[in-house]
C-alpha cells in the first residue's frame, strides 16, 4: 500500500512537472523565437515615435555582416561589406568578403553590379524589385508600419524594438515567411534585418559602425 | 552553275550536320586510367556564380554539397541570400527539384540544370559501361545514357582531366573546364552550351 501511495506520488509529481513544461512552452509560444522580447502597448505612441526618430537621420554610414544559413543543409555562408542610405530614398550595399557585388538603389533606378557584369533595373517596370527597393527604403526610414505589404507586429526588449512583419501580398509570400525588423531604441536606425523564408532558411543582416548624419558624397549613388 | 550552288549548299549542310565525334577511333581501355581520374568526388564548396542566357545576366552563390546519406544538393541563392531553386540528387541516380522559385520553375530549366550539374557530380560515370576513344591529344571515356552521351576527357598520359562534355546525336551539347585546380577542389568550373547561348561561370569562395 505505502508502495502505491508512493508510486502515485511520483505520478503526481511528473504530470505536475509535465504541466507545468507545457505551461511554459503554451505561454511562450506567442514570440517563442524571440526571446526577451514583449509586446509594445502603445502602438500609436511607437508609431509617432519611429517616425519621428528616424525623421532625424538623413544619412547612415555602416558596415554590414549577413549570414546565409542554410537549415536543412547545416550550411551557412557569411558576408561582410558597405552600407551607406541618403534620405529619402538612396541605398548602396557593397558586399566586399568573401565576394564582391553591389547593389544601388537610387530613386526609380537600380543597379546590380558582380564580378562580370552589371545590370541596370528600372524599378517602375519591376513589381518585384519595386517592392524589394520599398520595404528597404521603410526599414530605413521608419515607415515601414505603414506598409501596405506585411502586417506588423511590434515588440520590444531593454534596447531594441522587434518588428515582426508577415508579408500580405502573394509575391512577396512566395520568398519569406516573415522579415523580422530589430531597430536601435537610442536612434530608431536598423540594428538588424532577418528574412526568413518558407523553407526554413534564413538571411541576417547585422549593421555595425554606424555614422549617423555625416556628410559623404552624392557619388556614393551614382551610376 | 545551278548544279555547283546546290553541292555547295548540300556541303554546307553536311558539314554543319557533321558529328563533332566523327574523328575518334575506338580503342581498347588499358591500364587504370578511367578509374584514376574519373571527376566522381567534388567537395562541399560555395562557388560565386554567374549565368549568362539568351542575353541575360544573372549572379548568385551555388552550394554544392555532399550530404550524409550520400546525395548531392545543388543551391543556387542571390547575393543577397534569397534561395532561387534547391536541387537533390540521390546515390541512386534520382533527382528532385527540393524548391524552386516560380522564376526558374519550367521543364526546360530544371533539365538542363540537372543535365549540367549532373555533369560536374560526375554522375553519368557511375556504374555504366565505359567505352574508350581517342582523338588528336586527347582520350575520350564515353558513357552512353538513355538521352545522349557523356564524355570525360583526358590527355594522352591520363594525367589531366580536360573538360566533360555531353553530346546527343553527335552534336557536342555541352562542354565542362574546370581551369586551375581541379577535382575534387576546382577553382573554377566553366560550363558552355553549344546549341544555344549559355554559360555558367562558378569561382570557388574561400570562406573566411
Amino acid at each position: 500500500m505505502r508502495m502505491f501511495d508512493k508510486s502515485a506520488k511520483v505520478v503526481k509529481a511528473r504530470n505536475l512537472w509535465v504541466v507545468l513544461v507545457v505551461t511554459i512552452l503554451i505561454s511562450g509560444a506567442g514570440h517563442a523565437q524571440h526571446q526577451g522580447y514583449h509586446s509594445v502597448t502603445d502602438l500609436a505612441a511607437f508609431k509617432e515615435q519611429f517616425a519621428a526618430g528616424s525623421a532625424k537621420v538623413s544619412s547612415i554610414e555602416s558596415s554590414f555582416t549577413q549570414e546565409k544559413v542554410l537549415t536543412a543543409l547545416t550550411e551557412k555562408i557569411t558576408s561582410t561589406g558597405k552600407f551607406w542610405f541618403k534620405r529619402s530614398n538612396r541605398v548602396r550595399i557593397e558586399y566586399i568578403k568573401p565576394y564582391t557585388y553591389t547593389m544601388i538603389m537610387n530613386g526609380d533606378k537600380m543597379l546590380l553590379r558582380d564580378d562580370q557584369k552589371e545590370n541596370r533595373v528600372n524599378v517602375r517596370s519591376n513589381k518585384l524589385f519595386q517592392q524589394i527597393n520599398q520595404i528597404m527604403i521603410d526599414c530605413v526610414q521608419g515607415t515601414v508600419l505603414d506598409s501596405k505589404d506585411f502586417n506588423v507586429a511590434v515588440l520590444e526588449d531593454e534596447r531594441t524594438y522587434l518588428l515582426e512583419m508577415i508579408p500580405t501580398s502573394k509575391s512577396l509570400r512566395e520568398f519569406f515567411s516573415t522579415i523580422v525588423l530589430k531597430v536601435d531604441k537610442k536612434d530608431f536606425t536598423a540594428a538588424s534585418i532577418e528574412m526568413n523564408e518558407k523553407s526554413g532558411d534564413s538571411t541576417t543582416i547585422l549593421f555595425k559602425d554606424k555614422k549617423l548624419n555625416t556628410q559623404f558624397p552624392d557619388a556614393v549613388f551614382a551610376f | 552553275m545551278r548544279c555547283l550552288l546546290f553541292e555547295s549548299v548540300i556541303a554546307v549542310l553536311l558539314i554543319g550536320c557533321a558529328s563533332d565525334y566523327a574523328h575518334l577511333q575506338k580503342t581498347q581501355a588499358s591500364g587504370d586510367c578511367p578509374e584514376k581520374i574519373l571527376p566522381l568526388i567534388i567537395e562541399t564548396s560555395w562557388y560565386d556564380a554567374s549565368v549568362d542566357v539568351l542575353g541575360r545576366h544573372i549572379s548568385g552563390l551555388l552550394l554544392i554539397k555532399n550530404m550524409p546519406d550520400n546525395s548531392k544538393r545543388v543551391v543556387f541563392t542571390s547575393e543577397a541570400g534569397l534561395t532561387f531553386f534547391d536541387l537533390s540528387f540521390s546515390k541512386e541516380g534520382t533527382f528532385h527539384t527540393v524548391s524552386v522559385i516560380k522564376q526558374f520553375d519550367r521543364k526546360a530549366v530544371i533539365n538542363t540544370l540537372q543535365k549540367d550539374f549532373a555533369l560536374i557530380l560526375g554522375l553519368p560515370f557511375l556504374n555504366r559501361t565505359v567505352e574508350r576513344y581517342t582523338g588528336g591529344d586527347d582520350v575520350y571515356f564515353g558513357f552512353k545514357e538513355k538521352n545522349g552521351t557523356a564524355y570525360f576527357i583526358t590527355s594522352k598520359d591520363c594525367a589531366s582531366l580536360q573538360r566533360l562534355e555531353w553530346s546527343d546525336g553527335g552534336k557536342r551539347l555541352v562542354t565542362v573546364h574546370t581551369p586551375g585546380s581541379g577535382y575534387p577542389t576546382p577553382a573554377m568550373i566553366e560550363i558552355d552550351h553549344h546549341t544555344y547561348s549559355m554559360k555558367i561561370k562558378l569561382t570557388r569562395i574561400e570562406k573566411e
